[in-house]
C-alpha cells in the first residue's frame, strides 16, 4: 500500500496542501456538498444529539465495567454454594455465600441500573449480538430478584435445622440458570460467534 | 435598427453562455454505485462496518477532474446496532454528520488500468490527506469501476480507540473502496 496518512490537526477544513501535485484545487470547477443532493439534516450537525450519544456511551461504559466487576463475586458466590447446602455444611460457608451472594446482587443493581438509565437512541433499531445480549437480560434479570429470595429461605429453613423444601429448594436450579445466563450476556458482547 | 440591434445582441448573449459553459465542464462523473467499508481489529473481534450510501461528483476541466465523494457517517452498518451508535458517538458524527473525500485526477486517468490519487479526506471535525494512494480502474462503455483501499487510521482523525473489556482497538482503520462511476 505505501501510502500514509498525515493529519492537519483541529480546526476548520482544511484547504489542500501546496506541496501535494494532486491534491484538490480551490478552483470554480470543484463540486461542492450541495451538489451531492444531501439533505440538510443529513450534513447538519446535531450538538443535541451528540451530547445524547457521549452520555448513552458514557453510562454504557461504566454497565460494562460493573458487568465486570459483578463477574468475581458471582463466581464465588457459585463456587462458595458447593458448602452452603447438603447435610455437611456449616453455618460460616452458608454466612460466606450469604455475604458473596448479597454482594453479587448489590453490584448487579447498579450495572443493571446503567444499561436501563442509558438513554435510547429514537430511530434505532436493535441489530446483531447485542440483541442477544438485551433478550438473556430477561432471564438474569428476574433470576437475579427470585435467586435472593429463594436463598433466604432455603437459609432460614436450613438454619431452623428443616431439611430445604418446597420453592426454596429450585433456588440452586434457578441461581445456575441466572449465572448462566450472565455468563452468556457478557460472552455475546465480548466475543464473536 | 435597434431591434436589430437587440437581436444580435441577445444572440450574442446566448452563445456567450453556450460557449461558458462548453469550457467550463468539458464532462462530468456521477457515482452510480458505492461500497465503503472501514475495517476494525480488536483481539477479540473483526469488524466489518459499510455503507453504500455514499454520493459523488467529478466535473472536468482543462484535463483535470476535481472529485468529490461524501457519505453520511451514520450510514455504516457493521451489523451490530450497538457497536454502530458506539462508532457514531467516538467519532463524532452527530456533530460531523459528513464524511468527504476529494480528490484531483488527471482526465486522462479514466483510461488507466491504474491511478495513484492524493486525497483529502474530512472526518470527525478532522482533515487528513492521503498521497499517492493507489485504485484500480475498469472502464466499460460510460461507466468506470474503482477499487482500492485508503490506509486510515484513528490517530489520523484524533480519534480515542474505543476500548471493549479494557482492550482498546488497533489503530488501524483501513477503509475499502468499490465504487462505480458514471460519465456525462
Amino acid at each position: 500500500m505505501g501510502a500514509r496518512g498525515k493529519c492537519d490537526g483541529t480546526g476548520p477544513p482544511a484547504k489542500p496542501a501546496e506541496n501535494l501535485p494532486d491534491a484538490p484545487s480551490s478552483s470554480k470547477t470543484e463540486p461542492s456538498l450541495s451538489d451531492l443532493g444531501f439533505s440538510p439534516e443529513e450534513t447538519e450537525a446535531n450538538a443535541r444529539q451528540q451530547a445524547l450519544l457521549d452520555k448513552r456511551t458514557h453510562m454504557l461504559k461504566i454497565h460494562q465495567r460493573m458487568g465486570l466487576i459483578t463477574t468475581i463475586p458471582l463466581v464465588a458466590t457459585v463456587v462458595t454454594s458447593m458448602n452452603a447446602g447438603g447435610k455437611n455444611t456449616s453455618s460460616t460457608s452458608r454466612d460466606l455465600h450469604v455475604a458473596l451472594g448479597s454482594l453479587t446482587g448489590d453490584l448487579y443493581g447498579i450495572t443493571s441500573y446503567y444499561a436501563i438509565r442509558a438513554p435510547r437512541v429514537p430511530g434505532t433499531e436493535t441489530r446483531g449480538q447485542i440483541r442477544l445480549h438485551k433478550t438473556l437480560a430477561w432471564i438474569h434479570g428476574p433470576g437475579m430478584i427470585l435467586t435472593p429470595i429463594l436463598g433466604a429461605m432455603a437459609f432460614n429453613e436450613k438454619n431452623n435445622g428443616q431439611k430445604v423444601h418446597g420453592i426454596a429448594s429450585a433456588h440452586g436450579p434457578v441461581a445456575i440458570v441466572t449465572a448462566g445466563a450472565f455468563g452468556a450476556a457478557l460472552l455475546s458482547v465480548s466475543v464473536k460467534f | 435598427m435597434t431591434k436589430r440591434k437587440l437581436a444580435a445582441f441577445l444572440l450574442l448573449a446566448v452563445a456567450n453562455v453556450f460557449a461558458a459553459n462548453a469550457f467550463a465542464a468539458d464532462q462530468q462523473w456521477i457515482l452510480k454505485q458505492s461500497t465503503l467499508a472501514y475495517h476494525v481489529s480488536h483481539p477479540l473481534h473483526q469488524t466489518d462496518g459499510v455503507s453504500h450510501a455514499a454520493r459523488g461528483k467529478g466535473v472536468c476541466h482543462d484535463g483535470q477532474c476535481e472529485f468529490l465523494i461524501a457519505v453520511p457517517v451514520k450510514t455504516f452498518d457493521s451489523g451490530d446496532s450497538n457497536r454502530d451508535l458506539h462508532m457514531i458517538q467516538v467519532t463524532r458524527g452527530a456533530e460531523f454528520p459528513m464524511v468527504t473525500v476529494r480528490t484531483r485526477l488527471p482526465e486522462s486517468a479514466a483510461t488507466s488500468a491504474t491511478v495513484k490519487a492524493d486525497l483529502e479526506i474530512q472526518f470527525a471535525g478532522q482533515t487528513a490527506h492521503y498521497k499517492q494512494v493507489p485504485f484500480q480502474l475498469v472502464t466499460q462503455g460510460n461507466e468506470t469501476r474503482i477499487s482500492g483501499t485508503i490506509p486510515a487510521t484513528l490517530a489520523d482523525f484524533k480519534i480515542d480507540p474505543p476500548s471493549l473489556l479494557t482492550m482498546p482497538v488497533k489503530n488501524d482503520i483501513p477503509v475499502r473502496v468499490e465504487m462505480t462511476w458514471g460519465s456525462q
